[in-house]
């Protein structure tokens, strides 16, 4: 960072943390609440999930502004901001073994950990971006962008097939909810919210109880994704995707759906009836 | 003094001489070094005596004839905060850092170190001045400057002097800043051919610059919260959310876990972050 970069920060050193603190709840921290909400819908079956995504991608072309204005951007600032932050201090708890200074110090090592995992959960399953070159030459070669949002359930759980990738996203969700949680009871500090003694011990048990709640709500979720079989979610996503275009509630659009490598033959069988309806 | 003296840990096996170690430094931007020294055991001792007798011998334990190692110190019952180093690891008063105690937690040797977050003038004597000038900065008193007589001062109720009072005991000892993961250590030396009045200028301007602390930040507050004292309580806000302000907090609240006065720290730090989200409201709709 050069000097004029340092130099702006630190004079609108207010204005910057405190965006940084508001952005970490909304709508960052929402957005990850409704996330995981919508997600656990999975443990229902295959179909509620689909109804869910397909309420999402009934925002049809405005979906990408949404989801750069109201995720990718603020979680962005917050996450470049939180960086700066994280340089800002110097962790003491070889020094303080307080359990109050461990919760700053894992406030900043999840942070860490979030960006890391959210870049390549974004990358893995939603490709960061939708252009056609971007997702032929760099995202799919990596076996990155996988996820179909008409074929939701099953591309979901064959992206998490292995044991990598489960594991990656536990250890993602648990520092994500960790971070919001416990970052929720310092923003109460910061804003001035709960400012005396009973008030802050009051609100760490909410955050603590709303945590664990988040908590088991996203893991719920990921063993869903597991769990869930590939066959039996396509045929349900494909009855499903058939109905909700006849009757006009989603727009038709092959690139949302999955579609069987050609070389496999007859396994594309299942798949080629549906691509009859996508023409 | 907060702990009874009846409490004392009774040490069974009374050791006959004391080690400790210091970490030493010849003058400010000099490098740091270790040094072992050895004293009797005495009884009742705290550190302060116990460097008296270090600076009496003027000798490590190899023997080695050295300058007497420098301390600072004043009131010797934890009201100055002159005395105020890092002891076994934890930041505290010497006066007030009795040796049983310390054998009891750590039985072979006593470290000292000088304070991390302030520039060492010599040994362990640190030089505290951003501290009083972030004081000066926040203007921690109540305005009464004039000749005129303004009569008697208004009245404070029961329920806010019980409030004022915790935070009056600061003594702005450095406990809290030196504990604090944010407010890292700020040293501006000096240019060839600079003169007293440049030198001071350049370090009230870097210092300025860093994270003002609990410390000022509970002062403020004290000082907001009082009814004259409150007339400026917008230029403390000015200085609370500018460059360095209540927003470098990062709730990490070793302030309020090692202030030897038990000042409720992260209650002032709360106080002061609802002021200055008001503060910066009304900056932006009664502009």
């Amino acid at each position: 960072m050069n000097a004029t970069n340092a130099n702006f920060l630190t004079r609108h050193d207010f204005l910057i943390r405190r965006l940084h603190s508001l952005t970490g709840l909304v709508p960052v921290g929402c957005y990850m609440v409704v996330h995981l909400l919508v997600n656990s819908s999975l443990m229902n079956g295959p179909g509620a999930f689909q109804t869910n995504v397909n309420q999402i991608h009934s925002l049809g072309r405005a979906l990408p502004l949404v989801e750069w204005l109201f995720i990718f951007l603020p979680l962005i600032f917050h996450a470049v901001i939180g960086v700066w932050i994280i340089r800002s201090g110097k962790t003491n708890t070889d020094q303080y073994r307080y359990l109050n200074n461990w919760r700053y110090t894992l406030q900043r090592w999840t942070g860490v950990v979030a960006i890391i995992f959210i870049f390549f959960h974004v990358f893995h399953l939603h490709g960061w971006f939708h252009g056609e070159w971007w997702l032929e030459n760099v995202a799919r070669p990596w076996g990155m962008a996988n996820f179909k949002p008409y074929n939701a359930a099953s591309t979901l759980a064959t992206a998490l097939q292995g044991f990598l990738w489960p594991i990656f996203y536990f250890v993602g969700i648990v520092c994500c909810v960790f971070h919001l949680a416990n970052g929720i009871w310092t923003m109460g500090i910061t804003w001035g919210v709960w400012t005396s003694d009973r008030a802050q011990k009051g609100a760490s048990i909410v955050c603590c109880i709303g945590g664990i709640g988040l908590l088991i709500v996203g893991l719920s979720a990921l063993s869903a994704a597991i769990t869930t079989d590939v066959q039996q979610a396509r045929n349900v996503e494909d009855a499903m995707y058939k109905l909700r275009v006849d009757t006009g509630e989603i727009v038709d659009n092959p690139e949302k759906r999955y579609h069987a490598p050609e070389s496999l033959g007859d396994s594309t069988e299942e798949a080629s009836p549906d691509e009859d309806v996508s023409e | 003094m907060s702990s009874p003296t009846h409490a004392e840990p009774v040490v069974h096996a009374r050791p006959h001489k004391i080690n400790v170690r210091i970490l030493r430094q010849d003058g400010p931007g000099q490098p740091s070094y270790w040094e072992r020294h050895q004293v009797d055991y005495e009884e009742n001792m705290n550190i302060i005596s116990v460097l008296q007798r270090i600076a009496s011998q003027a000798m490590t334990v190899e023997g080695k004839k050295v300058t007497p190692v420098a301390w600072d110190c004043g009131c010797l019952e934890e009201v100055c905060g002159a005395c105020t180093m890092v002891i076994n690891g934890r930041v505290r008063q010497s006066c007030s850092a009795l040796v049983d105690r310390l054998l009891k937690e750590h039985a072979t040797e006593i470290e000292l170190r000088p304070m991390s977050k302030f520039p060492v003038i010599r040994d362990l004597m640190v030089d505290r001045k951003r501290m009083f000038e972030t004081l000066k900065r926040v203007e921690a008193w109540v305005p009464v400057d004039g000749y005129d007589d303004m009569g008697p001062g208004p009245k404070l109720s029961r329920a806010q002097q019980e409030e004022n009072y915790p935070l009056s005991e600061c003594m702005t000892c450095g406990c809290c800043v030196e504990a604090c993961p944010q407010y890292t250590k700020i040293e501006v030396h000096r240019r060839p051919g600079e003169t007293d009045d440049q030198y001071d200028q350049r370090k009230r301007e870097t210092y300025a610059q860093g994270f003002v602390g609990a410390a000022a930040i509970s002062q403020a507050v004290l000082f907001n919260s009082h009814p004259t004292g409150a007339n400026i309580a917008n230029e403390r806000m000015a200085v609370l959310t500018g460059t360095g302000g209540v927003q470098d907090c990062g709730n990490a609240q070793n302030c309020v876990a090692v202030c030897p006065k038990k000042i409720p720290l992260t209650r002032s730090i709360a106080r002061a972050g609802r002021a200055a989200t008001l503060y910066a409201l009304k900056r932006i709709f009664d502009h």
